[in-house]
């Protein structure tokens, strides 16, 4: 039940409030999740610290070869940033997809990542991305890759004096691109069955350089599927690639969903929904004018 | 009890709230504006919209505590000296309102949209009332009433114009 309320007015006051409270104080942002939680169950903790305010969590910084995004950053932050659609399709598409317009308002994208769920819509390009999560104390800032950050459904790697502080990763360049693909139940407001990111770069001659493929909904956390990368990369993208590459979508899903309910549907979808995304992403990846964000 | 000070609806107000308090209840229950609906409480269905700071939210996902310092506008603030809003007379005009109860927000969501474009196209108030459902299914006439309402705007700013021009 909770029974104290804190504010802290700056980001060393919550860290300190943070590593006062333990195991009893529980971060608050957005609250899209939380106050449900709060609402509907017997809550746990005792303590809120409201972050949601917190200016120094609510940035994006777009260097020169780095993005680097606040982890208080609202979905409509990134949605309304002139340029995010341009360098990083996929993410802006997935943040675009989250709720409804109330939702993307409120929620944060650090509290998509740190809630674990499944099917957070941003978490998946940003695996993709190969992003790095930014985590700091009273003390320290530590910085691990996100695709080891999710230990299990709902389970991510912070310890109650820690806050998710930032996520960056590497800005993608001329012949790179991020797609983004969900399967709702509708259009607003769907949390996602099944979705799936691509990053591709593509070199002379159609070569995958590189590609980057994370899925979410298909398994207890968003992740990265890199024993499907290792078999496309150095190969040469076309017809019989993507349909080989299909299939194997379909031979992990199987095995990973085993007897789930939801096993028959997911590896049908996840088929349509990968080949989608990464037909999407190598023709942009060919197609993509790079002064157009660069200039 | 923690200590809240926040505007609703041009209001100042100073009060000690309860610390689990969501802010959809602050608003029903302590300030007795019961124009805000309660209907999934889970941020599906928007009923409970509200401006806050400019922007749309659900105030069913928002905890009391966390609105100090903002600047609330619920359905009780959107008209003016007595007289309906723009968005208010479109919804009565079109016969955009059928139950009810899904209006409040509705009219919150339209107007948050038409602060930030004067003209939409359909697809685009489509996509401002996308958070917002309605039971009664009355979408179109909904969409028309914002169009509507984004007419009345128009015609209201370059009335004050011309009125402004004459003297």
């Amino acid at each position: 039940m909770i029974t104290k309320c804190i504010r802290p007015s700056n980001l060393e006051e919550a860290l300190e409030q943070l590593n006062q409270q333990g195991y009893d104080g529980k971060l608050i942002a957005g609250g899209t999740d939380l106050v449900i939680e709060i609402k509907h169950h017997p809550y746990e903790k005792s303590t809120l610290i409201d972050i949601s305010r917190l200016k120094e969590l609510r940035f994006i910084e777009i260097g020169e070869t780095e993005i680097c995004i606040g982890a208080g950053t609202r979905f409509s932050d990134i949605v309304n940033h002139p340029e995010m659609k341009g360098i990083c399709a996929g993410l802006w598409e997935a943040c675009s997809s989250v709720g409804s317009p109330q939702i993307r308002n409120a929620g944060t994208i650090g509290g998509n990542i740190c809630n674990g769920s499944p099917a957070a819509d941003s978490v998946p390009p940003l695996l993709a991305l190969d992003a790095q999560v930014i985590i700091k104390d009273t003390t320290k800032t530590r910085t691990m890759p996100l695709k080891d950050f999710y230990i299990d459904k709902g389970k991510v790697a912070i310890e109650a004096n820690e806050l998710l502080y930032a996520i960056k990763f590497r800005k993608p360049k001329k012949d790179e691109y991020i797609t983004f693909e969900k399967l709702g139940l509708r259009k607003a407001l769907a949390i996602a069955r099944l979705s799936c990111a691509v990053f591709i770069s593509l070199g002379d001659g159609d070569k995958i350089e590189d590609i980057r493929i994370a899925t979410g909904a298909m398994g207890a956390y968003p992740q990265r599927e890199e024993a499907l990368e290792k078999l496309l990369i150095g190969e040469v993208f076309d017809a019989p690639l993507i349909e080989m590459s299909t299939q194997e979508i379909f031979n992990i899903a199987k095995q990973r969903l085993g007897s789930r309910s939801s096993a028959v549907f997911k590896c049908e979808a996840i088929q349509g929904l990968f080949g989608k995304a990464l037909r999407r992403a190598a023709k942009e990846a060919k197609s993509y004018d790079f002064h157009q964000f660069n200039s | 009890m923690i200590s809240i000070s926040l505007t609703v609806n041009k209001q100042v107000y100073q009060v000690e709230v309860e610390e689990d308090l969501r802010l959809i209840d602050f608003i029903r229950d302590k300030l007795m504006l019961t124009g805000t609906k309660e209907g999934c409480g889970e941020g599906e269905c928007g009923a409970c919209t509200i401006i806050m700071d400019g922007k749309t939210v659900n105030s069913c996902l928002v905890m009391a505590f966390q609105a100090h310092g903002s600047r609330i506008t619920t359905i009780e603030g959107v008209a003016k000296d007595g007289a309906l809003h723009p968005i208010q007379q479109a919804f009565l005009d079109v016969g955009a309102v059928q139950c009810g109860f899904c209006t409040p927000g509705m009219v919150l969501s339209a107007k948050a949209l038409l602060d930030e474009n004067e003209v939409p196209n359909r697809h685009q108030i489509r996509e401002g009332i996308s958070g917002n459902l309605c039971r009664c299914t009355g979408y179109n006439k909904i969409v028309d009433a914002i169009e509507l309402a984004s007419s009345y705007i128009k015609e209201g700013q370059q009335d004050e114009t011309s009125s402004s021009g004459r003297q």
